[in-house]
């Protein structure tokens, strides 16, 4: 059988994300621009960093995502986040790090209602005529800053985005919780080009290891989408065969 | 309808000293079995580094190691990669063309392109580019092997006036076939007179569609080799038992490990959005169909699991959807004993296949003759 990870979430759950509970409304926004930036990582540290229920991908991928939400809820937030590529059984999913963003409100909206680990930072979506770049500083810091090199047009169709697993705690699941976080997206415009990490700070991220060695590929899109209502979550020290908890979306 | 098995040649972990020599011996003792018992064929795909789903990277040497050890079973080199990264085009019809000798003119000529970043990702080939270099080899393949000699000027590869030798045993050339996995891959074999290898499991209703269309399309090819090679190979799984439940439930076991296997894979289309792909290939239906190895689900219709009588049936439903011949998948990850995978080869061979036509070839292929000019 495939490799799975070996994290034991245990001594996290302290600081892990703590939400309201699964029945979450879900947000919808239109306009949404969302760079990613995909590399294979060096994979000495991979399994340490997933958790038991789920597998890495082959080869093991990093996926660094910067996207601004013009609207919403709480008003307009952009949200960088660093995932790790695995499998849910045999599902696609990236196993979110940590996020960072610039909005109190949505911070605070996004932990409790999604489980996202989110903290603090000036988180920036900009455009240059040769390139599309993201960046977060925080304390003076850059943490991050990644880019997609010459973009050319291509086809909303032809873009795969993989639903987030966050790991949290939730009232009846004090012992943690992988949350399933699978948006629907609607394209309206895409490019494509060669990705860059021009900096990356690996303990602002929880990714002490992740070795961004081989570029894959970078996207930018721009699309009508959000966070959807909550429809999974899985034991984080079961397979994900027997430890997906299917949640009552009705209603 | 003609039956043939086929080999990805999983090896699952632990991998100690004996785990791949064991998948190997294993597959041999099969081959050879099937060979006896009357199976007309036996495919073995190219892969690299995809660990566990398939440790079958140099599949010409296994090949040959079948054709070496059988006497009529015919040998499909298949898929061989034809990105140049991978194989140098005049390395394909080398290899390939030493296996056609070997065997005896046994060969059938696999082709396709990869369908993982993992692979192409290892390689570094540019999944933009994978269909344009397919098409640019598999038009070169027939010249390199019927021409004393070849040169060639293109975006894939170039070379001088070269003799490529030795040339193969059957002539012109042995039969071509393309992998068909993405949506319209189909077309492509139909519009350069190649044989559709289906690699997709189960869905009889969704591949009659696309074996009509390749039926219609192909009348009109413009054949990329010295003939047309109008036949339908699709893939399915076997497990044949007395007892339909048992049948039925190893079968399933060996079916969702194969898919949970498959679906751990970075498929190209998911690593890096590119036209080229406009799928992700069988991944997505080999996770819908099977979420895990334990999966208890009913057995999809299309797949050759069960008792004898089931799997009549299911042959029956694509022979009527215009498949021409079928290779099974007889294991994946050892998950199925040694013993239990001949036992399924000897019930089948003595009950399922005598209920099938296979003498009478298909009305419209054009087979290469063995030997002579």
């Amino acid at each position: 059988m495939p490799y799975s990870g070996t994290l034991d979430v245990a001594p996290l759950l302290a600081d892990a994300p703590r939400m309201d509970g699964f029945d979450t409304e879900a947000w919808e926004i239109a306009g949404v621009e969302i760079l990613q930036v995909t590399f294979e990582i060096d994979d000495t540290q991979m399994l340490s960093l997933l958790p038991k229920a789920l597998h890495p991908t082959i080869p093991q991928i990093v996926i660094f995502t910067v996207a601004r939400y013009p609207e919403g809820p709480v008003g307009a937030f952009t949200l960088a986040q660093v995932r790790l590529g695995c499998r849910a059984a045999a599902l696609p999913r990236g196993f979110l790090l940590r996020a960072y963003c610039d909005s109190p409100a949505a911070r605070d909206a996004l932990a409790r209602q999604w489980g996202f680990d989110c903290a603090a930072g000036d988180v920036r979506l900009q455009r240059y005529h040769d390139r599309i770049s993201g960046s977060v500083t925080a304390d003076g810091r850059d943490l991050l800053r990644v880019s997609l090199i010459d973009p050319e047009p291509i086809s909303g169709g032809d873009i795969q985005y993989v639903a987030n697993m966050h790991l949290a705690v939730a009232p009846g699941d004090e012992r943690g919780v992988l949350v399933q976080v699978d948006p629907e997206y609607r394209f309206q415009r895409a490019e494509r080009g060669r990705p860059e990490v021009a900096a990356f700070d690996r303990a602002a991220w929880n990714a002490a290891g992740v070795d961004p060695v081989w570029p894959i590929v970078a996207s930018y899109t721009v699309c009508d989408t959000g966070f959807p209502r909550i429809r999974y979550v899985l034991d984080p020290d079961k397979p994900a065969i027997v430890g997906t908890r299917k949640l009552d979306v009705g209603g | 309808m003609k039956f043939g098995i086929f080999y990805e040649l999983s090896v699952p972990r632990p991998w100690d000293g004996e785990a791949e020599r064991s998948v190997y011996m294993n597959a041999l003792e099969q081959v050879r079995l099937a060979d006896e018992l009357g199976f007309d064929q036996v495919w073995c795909v190219e892969h690299h580094f995809l660990e566990e789903y398939s440790h079958s990277s140099a599949p010409e040497l296994f090949l040959t190691a079948c054709a070496m050890q059988t006497k009529r079973i015919r040998v499909g080199h298949g898929i061989v990669v034809c990105v140049p990264q991978f194989n140098h085009p005049v390395r394909i019809a080398e290899r390939a063309a030493v296996l056609d000798i070997l065997s005896g003119g046994r060969l059938e000529m696999g082709t396709g392109r990869s369908a993982t970043w993992t692979e192409l990702g290892g390689f570094q080939a540019d999944p933009d580019d994978t269909k344009k270099t397919w098409d640019e080899i598999v038009r070169c393949l027939p010249k390199m092997w019927t021409q004393e000699r070849f040169s060639h000027r293109g975006e894939a590869f170039s070379m001088p006036s070269r003799a490529i030798l030795p040339k193969p045993y059957q002539k012109p050339h042995p039969p071509m076939w393309v992998a068909v996995t993405s949506p319209g891959t189909e077309l492509d074999a139909a519009d350069r007179g190649l044989g559709s290898l289906g690699l997709t499991f189960g869905g009889v209703a969704e591949q009659e569609k696309k074996i009509t269309e390749y039926r219609r399309r192909i009348k009109q090819c413009d054949p990329v080799g010295a003939f047309v090679n109008e036949q339908v190979n699709t893939v399915n799984f076997l497990y044949c038992h007395e007892d339909g439940e048992i049948g039925a439930n190893t079968g399933r076991r060996l079916a969702g490990t194969f898919n949970y296997m498959a679906s751990q894979l970075l498929a190209a289309r998911e690593a890096y959005p590119t036209r080229s792909y406009p799928s992700q290939g069988l991944l997505p239906q080999l996770r819908q169909e099977s979420a895990s190895p334990a999966d208890g689900g009913k057995v999809p219709d299309g797949l050759c699991i069960g008792d004898p009588e089931r799997i009549i049936g299911v042959v029956k439903n694509w022979e009527s959807a215009g498949v021409d011949r079928i290779n099974f998948l007889l294991n994946a990850a050892e998950t199925v004993p040694q013993q239990q995978v001949l036992d399924s080869l000897r019930l089948f061979a003595s009950e399922v296949m005598p209920r099938f036509d296979r003498a009478t070839p298909p009305a419209s292929v054009a087979t290469a003759a063995a030997g002579g000019n």
